[in-house]
């Protein structure tokens, strides 16, 4: 049993051997024409978008960077004959969007607040997917816990801005640091890699999900809990073996029932057999590749460190300057 | 239970078409080249490690539509590990980043630039 779920996970060599990377793929699946436009248009509104210290045309970039990708995802559905989910659109512009904030906006507890919308968007998208527990798993892990350590950096190591210029942003979050040259290198690269997936995706067949279910072989109660809530066993009656192809149960009197539609794994069922029974050593390398990093950082920012006689002196300056603004406010009333 | 959508109805194995696994694909890629284009020009160390997270998330999501695709659970699952990895870099950049903060006074990316070759 467990050997053939094992070949339907490596297996099909048949889809590979059907991939196929030629010139003329691409344009089953996009016009080329409107793939490179979309993405000349996205990368100059991205570049655009970019602070600056003069006024930069950020409103304007994104509107051309949004126009951009409107046309690749367009492209594409003049190609396909299904369409995604409505709301895969959505969420794509809220997490494309919010992504644009995060490196355009020039104050980093913004950038940080936008990062987690991208992230509860794309946990959108992987409620599309059918991806719940990952779904979850992100708000969890990346909104819950990794940003709100962002925030605290950033909030720690974020000069506080003296009295009476409360606006005024640190020098190196102003302005972009050659944003052409990062922006074109960007986009070639991403005109690059959509050209290489599209060619080789074209003919990619999606694998149908039999298999899917194969872990209830490995799970009699669970089988034999399904049937006894679908009432089509009784409760002395007990499940020996389970064939997920066919789709039934086998009772110790011999018997074989057909399992019902409700005895379908769930993706938390499913993550979970995937986790444990076929990468048992990844987990145990993730626990330890946390549990140093958890080490790491604690030694780490517990080590006293002295300021540098320069940044001492350019303290010293900003706390004098400070320092005269709040005088000012004393004597003038 | 049929008309209306549910979460669980979501989860039954009905592959995706071919071509809308390019749709996902085209908005992971967007979202990673925004990624790289932040981490080279923003300035800002905090930022730059946002960046790094953001293209974290582009990989997930061509992960999580991979999965989809070919209905199978391990594109799921390495959706974990990379969470793991980017949790582990998270703590350990910060505290990088506290450090140096300490030291310089300054996030700017420029004022380690002794630091090259």
């Amino acid at each position: 049993m467990f050997a053939r779920y094992r070949s339907w996970g490596r297996g099909a060599p048949a889809v590979r051997a059907s991939v196929r990377c030629r010139g003329g793929a691409l344009d089953a699946v996009i016009n080329p024409y409107l793939l490179y436009v979309g993405l000349a248009l996205g990368g100059l509104g991205v570049c655009m978008a970019l602070p600056r210290r003069r006024v930069s045309p950020q409103v304007l970039g994104a509107v051309l960077a949004g126009l951009g990708l409107g046309l690749v995802l367009l492209g594409l559905g003049l190609r396909s004959e299904r369409l995604p989910n409505f709301n895969f659109y959505i969420f794509a512009a809220i997490a494309l969007g919010a992504a644009l904030r995060v490196i355009t906006h020039p104050r980093p507890v913004y950038a940080a607040l936008y990062f987690i919308l991208t992230i509860l968007a794309s946990c959108g998208l992987y409620l599309v997917l059918a991806a719940e527990f990952m779904a979850f798993a992100l708000v969890i892990i990346y909104a819950g816990a990794i940003l709100i350590t962002y925030l605290f950096v950033i909030m720690l190591a974020t000069q506080a801005p003296s009295e009476g210029e409360l606006d005024a942003l640190a020098e190196y979050d102003a302005e972009a640091r050659s944003p052409v040259a990062a922006t074109v290198a960007s986009f070639v690269l991403l005109a690059v890699l959509t050209t290489m997936l599209f060619s080789g995706a074209e003919s990619l067949r999606a694998r149908d999900g039999a298999g899917l279910d194969a872990p209830i072989e490995m799970m009699p109660q669970r089988a034999e809990r399904s049937l006894r809530e679908a009432g089509a066993i009784g409760v002395v009656d007990e499940v020996v073996g389970v064939d997920a192809s066919a789709w039934t149960a086998t009772l110790r009197s011999g018997e074989v029932v057909a399992l019902p539609e409700s005895a379908r794994l769930t993706n938390v069922e499913r993550i979970g057999h995937d986790l444990l029974a076929e990468h048992p050593g990844s987990i145990e390398i993730a626990g330890v590749i946390l549990l140093m990093a958890m080490l790491g950082a604690t030694v780490l920012s517990r080590r006293q460190v002295e300021l540098e006689d320069e940044a001492k002196r350019r303290q010293a300056e900003r706390l004098a300057a400070a320092g005269t603004v709040f005088a000012d406010r004393e004597v003038s009333p | 239970m049929s008309g209306s959508w549910t979460i669980a109805q979501a989860s039954l194995p009905a592959p995706m078409d071919g071509v809308t696994l390019a749709h996902y694909l085209v908005v992971s890629a967007a979202m990673f080249a925004i990624g790289l284009v932040g981490f080279l020009t923003r300035r800002n160390l905090i930022i730059m490690f946002l960046c790094t997270e953001l293209m974290f998330q582009a990989a997930g999501i061509a992960l999580i539509a991979f999965s989809r695709f070919h209905l199978h659970m391990t594109g799921q699952t390495f959706v974990i590990f990379v969470l793991t990895v980017a949790a582990a870099e998270a703590a350990l950049a910060l505290a990088l980043v506290v450090l140096l903060y300490r030291r310089k006074d300054s996030l700017s990316a420029d004022e380690w630039a002794e630091l090259k070759g």
